[in-house]
């Protein structure tokens, strides 16, 4: 395509057409980081597969002697732990990073340089995981880490801290890469790509993009818990103290069910793309296979406890959750049955990623279908913790999930790298992993219905589990061939494979319509769109051949800009890990650490004003990016505070030694403090009306004055907390202690953070860098700033009014 | 040598795997969760059965239109573009209901038999044991009989029983699979289970909920009886335990001035409570929890070294030479 007038221009200059090491350091090129996710992803899928294979090699026969109880105990903890968060989850990202910009015909997500900073939290915190293996201490309570064997008393080594430390790290990077997933497809689309004209991979990966946001918190939650009863002596998983052991388990699964729907949802959407691209026929019921993904995700929040029906939960409880679990079904038969009639009456390509998607919808039926079976309490019981279970979400997390990221890789190598991988090599691969896979995994089910128990290293030979153990294992050498192939395949196809073209498969959704690979700026003018297959459409016409009036090409009136590299991101993942492990070994460590993290923040922030992004901050919604970014960040609050909030208030009255809150609590002063917090945000409702108007005095005034609000508001807590220490209150004391602390604790951090960032935007102030346009930056302060007002409001009366 | 192997060995070998695959799915192993051996594990199985087969019945139906779909629409070349069918409305509809119908068809039983199994009070003639999950073994105490035995539950057959499981240290999960569905032992939180056995014979269970390094070997027999012989037993465990000679008898006072006493009760000797009771240790079949039968040999290379055999026990190495391991193995496994 000729290069517009444009792209002759400066702006370009940055467009990371670099190719040295320093240059992939600070890319912000979405496809670049795309690429980091996907490579990375894939070394830590080869090394969570070999520690299968090692688990499978010790069960091949009864009283294996490959490795010892606790290695063993360590493999299955870290292999879960790295095929969920290092794996699946960034090879899923992969495609989010590549591809949604391409797909909805923007130029890079909403925050390139966060998108980075995502990227490389996620890179060191895995490096972190794995690290332990090298000192000796890799995780071993579990991919689900039940309390309270995870407390100090009953692990008392690091292996639990390197597990917690890293999951609040890869925790953060998969929100923040979220949240900024959800800005970018809300308001980046192309001129007429409507909500409902989106791909299907898009959709899904937006309905990922929101159980990641509001799944994330409870886990995170749970993790600070058994961060401060390891750390600090807390007792929120002690039963001594009144604990209740249930409450990781909900935490867990509210965050956990949720999960599976975020590593299963990007491949449906992968194979809502690939079957009609190669049966030439549109997705059958497009609309309905929206409702029903967002429904999957809706009722995926209200099945958690279907993880714990041998729990003890009661009949009422186990019955709740086996009904909404068996409700999930039909919106996932839907899907089957949308794509079976996709292909029905098609002409069917059988390509490399039609094979893998063919293949999805045959495995995942196995996997769905056995799903309903433990859905209902009384079956489960005798199949939970069981390799029928092994079996289940193994024909749901390979059969689907890692089955859709073949196909989806198979599907986008070309564009990715403007070459063709092999068709045969590619379908021997196939065929070797289907075989390879279904002899490891389905006679599994039958080892469950025998009885044979999951998590064991070793088990007797009167048992009968020996022979198709045996098999199982077996099999398993043959998905590590038919990845090898895989792999094999692709690094011939970046040596010597034909060039692919810009749409090799007589594609139909945008990122066909651009060069392979895409120029750094997509493309080179923004797509017009006219229908959910929009390319197609131009290609082929409507139903009756009927073809949209090609409309003028409309040059950007100010030119591409791209945003510019940034070696900021790393900076801080560096901090944030380098304090992990400080907290393992010293506190000087931690501090030099956090030193980092909050001068590479400030430097990120920064950035921004010396260097102002060119990249257009308004689209979809008509929301400016950082707005919608604050928006739906806090409601990603709303979970965090609502699950501390709520485990306060389910430990209330649990602690069996005093003090307890009525004797403690100073009413009067609290008020007072709350009084305090209510006047900062009227101050900060002033502020915005007077840095909109331009007013420099009343600006700067009421900025100072919400800050300093916010700390009388701390200096009422810091005073609250001491006396309370004073009356033999703290953390350690009782259950009481730990909630109230953490709750507090966590709210007061918020205010801390909150009058730091006020001062940062009175110090630009001051500077003369806070005119009308940057009006925004305030707003997103000020929502921040209410949210933490009205969050205190929360805790004031559920804490301090209700006795 | 012929090299391609003829028909009759294709025939042969094709056989072979045949006999070993269905000699590999027996399905009587003494875990099966398909052969019920009490009320409860018949309930549920009756109930698993329904659901296995209506969900294999879709599943087959799923392959067979997915098949036909792959071989009856394969492109041919030159083929023309298909007919550009975006949806049916009525089908959508159709596909959405009839699944609900079918679910409904399990919930049903399911709701009912959750209720059944678990909110029913216990019959008052039940016979109570209090279940207690250690890392890794099993406390068996039944209250109203005053007997206390580890890792091998007796059971009457016929009489229903109540198991109140009680967690001392982490979570675990009693699960027997021929007398029913698993059930956690969570500390501080009282579960249990109401099951009636139904045939006599010897059930293997095992901890099903991961529980630390020798989560595997936290194994338990249940031996059902005829209530004459469970009654026999019980008598057997309240009379106290013989009186030891010779090498047994030596084997006793090393027991009664090492460590041993500390952890473990033998009526009589030594009240300790956090390791097994072993006032009828004799009597037992497995030994460890269920890792391997209870020979003087297997006892005196335990306690000779128990941290070596079971990863991470408790059981501290006590320092016995193997003389005297013999003798305490001997006393032990003379506690009848």
């Amino acid at each position: 395509m000729a290069i517009p007038h444009a792209l002759r221009q400066h702006e370009l200059v940055h467009a990371g057409e670099g190719t040295g090491v320093w240059s992939w350091v600070t890319t912000v090129d979405h496809k670049r980081i795309g690429i980091l996710y996907g490579v990375t992803a894939f070394a830590f899928l080869v090394i969570g597969g070999i520690e299968a294979l090692i688990i499978r090699l010790q069960l091949a026969r009864p009283h294996g002697a490959v490795v010892g109880a606790e290695t063993f105990n360590a493999l299955f903890t870290m292999h879960g732990t790295t095929m969920v968060f290092l794996a699946i989850m960034p090879l899923n990202a992969a495609f989010f990073n590549y591809m949604i910009p391409l797909m909805i015909g923007a130029r890079d997500v909403a925050f390139p340089r966060l998108n980075a900073l995502s990227y490389w939290i996620l890179l060191l915190g895995g490096l972190f995981l794995n690290a332990s293996f090298l000192v000796g201490a890799p995780p071993n309570g579990g991919w689900f880490g039940y309390a309270n064997l995870t407390t100090r008393q009953f692990s008392p080594g690091p292996e639990i801290d390197f597990w917690m430390l890293s999951l609040q790290i890869l925790g953060a990077s998969s929100i923040m890469a979220a949240v900024n997933f959800i800005v970018t497809i809300l308001n980046m689309r192309a001129p007429g790509m409507t909500l409902m004209r989106m791909p299907l991979f898009v959709w899904m990966s937006l309905v990922v993009q929101f159980l990641i946001v509001l799944a994330f918190p409870p886990i995170t939650v749970g993790l600070i818990f058994l961060m401060f009863d390891r750390f600090f002596g807390t007792h929120f998983y002690d039963v001594a103290a009144g604990g209740d052991l249930h409450l990781w388990q909900h935490l867990f699964w509210i965050f956990g069910h949720p999960e599976v729907y975020i590593l299963i949802l990007p491949a449906f959407g992968i194979v809502s793309e690939v079957l009609p691209t190669f049966s030439r026929k549109p997705l059958f019921g497009g609309q309905v296979m929206i409702y029903s993904g967002v429904l999957i995700g809706f009722f995926g929040f209200g099945v958690w406890s279907h993880h714990m029906f041998a729990a003890g939960m009661g009949p009422v409880a186990d019955a709740f959750f086996a009904i909404s679990t068996m409700l999930i079904a039909i919106p996932t038969g839907v899907k089957i049955f949308n794509w079976l009639a996709t292909m029905w009456g098609g002409t069917i390509r059988a390509t490399v990623p039609f094979h893998y998607a063919a293949g999805l919808v045959a495995l995942f039926t196995i996997g769905g279908l056995s799903g309903v079976m433990h859905a209902s309490p009384p079956v489960d019981l005798q199949q939970t913790d069981t390799y029928f279970v092994v079996a289940h979400f193994h024909y749901v997390l390979i059969g689907g999930s890692l089955f859709g990221i073949l196909a989806g890789a198979s599907y986008w190598w070309p564009k990715m790298t403007g070459r063709l991988l092999d068709e045969r090599l590619g379908r021997l691969g196939f065929w070797v992993l289907f075989a390879g896979f279904n002899l490891t995994f389905f006679p599994q089910h039958y080892l469950g219905a025998i009885g044979m128990p999951r998590r064991i290293y070793t088990y007797a030979a009167g048992t009968g589990w020996g022979f198709w153990n045996f098999w199982s294992t077996v099999g398993a050498f043959g998905i590590a061939f038919g990845v090898f192939l895989f792999a094999v395949n692709a690094l011939l196809s970046l040596r010597r494979g034909p060039p692919a073209g810009a749409d090799p498969w007589d594609g139909r959704t945008l990122e066909w319509r651009t060069s392979s690979p895409p120029p750094p700026h997509d493309f080179d003018e923004i797509p017009p769109v006219y229908s959910r297959d929009s390319f197609w459409r131009e290609k082929y016409g409507d139903s009756r051949g009927r073809k949209p009036t090609p409309r003028p090409a409309a040059p950007d009136p100010h030119g591409i800009h791209m945003p510019a590299p940034s070696h900021w991101p790393i900076v801080i993942a560096l901090g944030i890990v380098v304090a992990a492990v400080g907290a393992l070994t010293s506190l000087a460590l931690v501090l030099i650490g956090a030193a980092v993290l909050v001068g590479g923040s400030f430097a990120f922030a920064l950035e921004h004003h010396r260097n102002p992004a060119h990249v257009r901050q308004e689209g979809g919604l008509g929301v400016d990016h950082r707005k919608l970014a604050m928006w739906v960040f806090l409601g990603s609050e709303c979970f965090l505070f609502g699950t501390l909030i709520a485990t306060y208030m389910a430990y209330k009255g649990r602690s069996v030694v005093g003090p307890h809150p009525h004797e403690i609590l100073n009413l009067p002063i609290t008020t007072l403090s709350t009084f305090d917090l209510l006047m900062s945000s009227l101050l900060m409702v002033l502020a915005l009306a007077a840095v909109r108007r331009g007013d420099r005095f009343q600006s700067r005034l009421w900025l100072a004055g919400t800050a300093f609000f916010g700390l009388i508001f701390l200096g009422f807590q810091a005073y609250e907390f001491t006396s309370f220490v004073h009356e033999g209150l703290t953390l350690q004391t009782n259950l009481f202690g730990s909630t109230f602390f953490v709750l507090t604790g966590f709210h007061g951090g918020h205010v801390t953070l909150g009058v730091i960032w006020l001062l940062t935007l009175l110090g630009l102030d001051l500077r003369g860098r806070l005119g009308t346009p940057d009006a925004v930056k305030v707003e997103v302060a000020g929502l921040y700033w209410h949210f933490v007002d009205v969050v205190w409001i929360v805790i004031f009366t559920l804490v301090y009014l209700i006795p | 040598m012929d090299l391609v192997p003829s028909g009759t060995l294709v025939v042969r070998v094709a056989l072979a795997a045949l006999v070993l695959l269905v000699g590999g799915c027996a399905w009587d192993g003494p875990m099966s969760t398909v052969v019920p051996g009490s009320d409860f594990a018949r309930a549920t199985l009756w109930l698993y059965a329904l659901i296995t087969w209506i969900t294999a019945v879709i599943g087959l139906l799923v392959f067979v239109v997915l098949l036909w779909i792959l071989v009856r629409f394969r492109a041919r070349p030159e083929a023309p573009l298909p007919a550009q069918i975006r949806g049916h409305t009525l089908m959508e509809i159709a596909w959405t209901i009839v699944p609900a119908l079918v679910l409904l068809v399990i919930a049903v039983p399911t709701i009912q038999l959750t209720f059944r199994t678990q909110g029913v009070a216990a019959p008052r003639d039940a016979l109570r044991v209090t279940v207690r999950g250690w890392q890794w073994w099993w406390e068996f105490r039944y209250p109203d009989l005053d007997v206390v035995t580890a890792n091998e539950l007796h059971l009457p057959v016929g009489r229903a029983v109540v198991l109140d499981l009680e967690g001392p240290d982490v979570i675990h999960s009693f699960w027997v699979p021929r007398l029913g569905g698993k059930r956690d032992v969570v500390p501080g939180r009282h579960n249990r289970i109401v099951l009636t056995p139904e045939r006599p014979g010897e059930h293997w269970g095992q901890c099903a909920e991961f529980c630390g390094a020798s989560h595997a070997n936290m194994g338990l027999r249940v031996i059902v009886q005829a209530s004459a012989e469970f009654d026999a037993w019980v008598a057997r465990q309240k009379a106290a335990p013989a009186e030891p000679a010779g090498l047994a008898a030596e084997g006793k006072a090393i027991f009664a001035r090492s460590a041993c006493v500390g952890c473990h009760t033998i009526a009589g000797v030594s009240g300790g409570v956090l390791g097994p009771n072993l006032s009828h240790f004799g009597g037992r079949t497995m030994l460890a929890a269920g890792m391997w039968p209870n020979t003087p040999d297997n006892v005196a290379a335990w306690v000779r070294d128990p941290q070596r055999l079971k990863p991470g026990v408790k059981m501290p190495d006590l320092g016995l030479t193997d003389e005297q391991a013999k003798a305490v193995a001997a006393y032990l496994t003379g506690l009848k």
